[in-house]
């Protein structure tokens, strides 16, 4: 790749301070468009670095762990998070995301790095989908059994009851989430939204915040592996960690006075080349 | 159903500072692992990233972590944050369990109880 930056040549001080930039920046434009940090991770490090593909997914899913559980620590006080939901779902992805960090011992590199793309692109058509919040669903009878109907408090401090319908179908979405965060090491927090708002009917509010709980949880149980396997590599974790979290932090902060929706079409774009980039250098054999 | 909102409210904090400090402190260890690692790295060259290379113990295993940290190593304290970093999510599903529990739905400590299993079995058997 001839764009890359020439790492080999690099001394560690001057590695570690370009990668916690670039994470910082990954960390602030995952949270302002709320993407997460490991959709950003994986480009970064292995268009931009040059650093092969599994230190690459080890990195991704530290930095999805820290952006969910960073996150989530605000999200529980407004209490728009169903648990319950999240709970019931999460038993579907973790045994997804055991299968995806199986498969991912025998897929080739260049395989993975096609199906990135291929995600990258679902996250763009994503970004440009109307959101509609499903008003008066008429909840399914598995649903009310499983406990799923919650509530939730609104801007004028009344608390609006939703019901939800279609569990086997968000429950089948939820297996491939989780196989593809296995996979990928990232939050596939897009398949989690799709699968509880577009399957299930949650509202939105609910829908993210609830998906933004189970990416920590899903991320760990493919984690646990990829530690193991050596895929998790200090020298590029520290810089991550410490990069996306505080990048995250201040796109948190940043997000209550700016308006993201010019800066989240822009990065759609860039996102898209870079999901082109994937699938191209996939194709032909780069990784 | 005024103590029932209460054990909520304090639960929900609990579960709030819980992930607080569990990213804080895992931030913390990995940052001074790190800086331990970069000020000891002076004239050696950056590892070769380019190519994967099967990982050394001291930093695949939680036993080999745990000697490294003892030892001292500055890559042992940066994969003990990334242990911690770990724990934290699973903390809040143990935490969700107890809350569960208190609140006597068995369906969703079952429910809870099989994702920390899944948790557990793979990572003492899904090495690969």
């Amino acid at each position: 790749m001839y764009f890359c930056i020439k790492i080999f040549s690099m001394s560690i001080i001057l590695f570690t301070f370009l990668l916690l930039f670039g994470a910082y920046c990954a960390g602030l434009l995952g949270s302002l468009t709320g993407l997460g940090g490991g959709v950003i991770v994986i480009p970064l490090l292995t268009l931009a670095f040059g650093i092969d593909f599994h230190y690459a997914i080890g990195a991704a899913l530290v930095a999805s762990i820290a952006t969910s559980s960073g996150s989530a620590s605000a999200y529980v006080k407004e209490g728009l998070t169903n648990i319950r939901l999240g709970m019931f779902l999460e038993i579907a992805t973790s045994v997804g995301a055991v299968l995806g960090a199986a498969a991912a011992l025998w897929m080739p590199t260049n395989v993975i790095a096609i199906i990135f793309g291929a995600v990258l692109l679902l996250t763009v058509a994503m970004q440009f989908r109307q959101k509609t919040d499903y008003i008066g669903v008429k909840g399914s009878n598995l649903a009310k059994k499983l406990k799923l109907f919650g509530s939730y408090p609104t801007k004028d401090g009344t608390v609006q009851s939703y019901e939800l319908t279609n569990v086997s179908g968000g429950f089948s979405v939820m297996v491939l989430a989780g196989a593809l965060s296995g996979l990928l090491g990232i939050g596939s927090g897009v398949l989690k939204v799709l699968a509880m708002d577009s399957c299930m009917k949650v509202p939105f509010k609910v829908s993210t915040t609830t998906s933004n709980f189970m990416i920590g949880v899903t991320a760990v149980t493919s984690a646990v592996v990829y530690l193991q396997r050596g895929y998790i590599e200090p020298g590029i974790a520290f810089p991550i960690m410490v990069g996306v979290l505080a990048g995250a932090m201040s796109g948190a902060k940043l997000l209550k006075h700016l308006d993201v929706r010019v800066l989240r079409k822009i990065f759609a774009v860039a996102i898209l080349l870079v999901a082109l980039n994937m699938i191209y250098n996939g194709i032909i054999g780069k990784f | 159903m005024g103590s029932n909102l209460s054990s909520k409210n304090n639960m929900n904090t609990l579960i709030g500072n819980t992930l607080r400090i569990g990213v804080f402190a895992a931030c913390i260890i990995a940052l001074l692992g790190g800086i331990w690692y970069i000020a000891s790295s002076a004239g050696s060259s950056l590892p070769d990233y380019t190519t994967f290379h099967q990982g050394d113990a001291s930093y695949t295993t939680v036993e080999g972590i745990f000697k490294s940290v003892f030892a001292l190593s500055a890559t042992g304290w940066i994969q003990l944050g990334v242990i911690v970093l770990m724990l934290t999510p699973v903390m809040r599903v143990v935490l969700s369990l107890v809350d569960f529990g208190i609140q006597r739905d068995w369906l969703y400590v079952i429910i809870t109880g099989i994702v920390l299993l899944v948790i557990i079995v793979n990572s003492l058997v899904g090495v690969g």
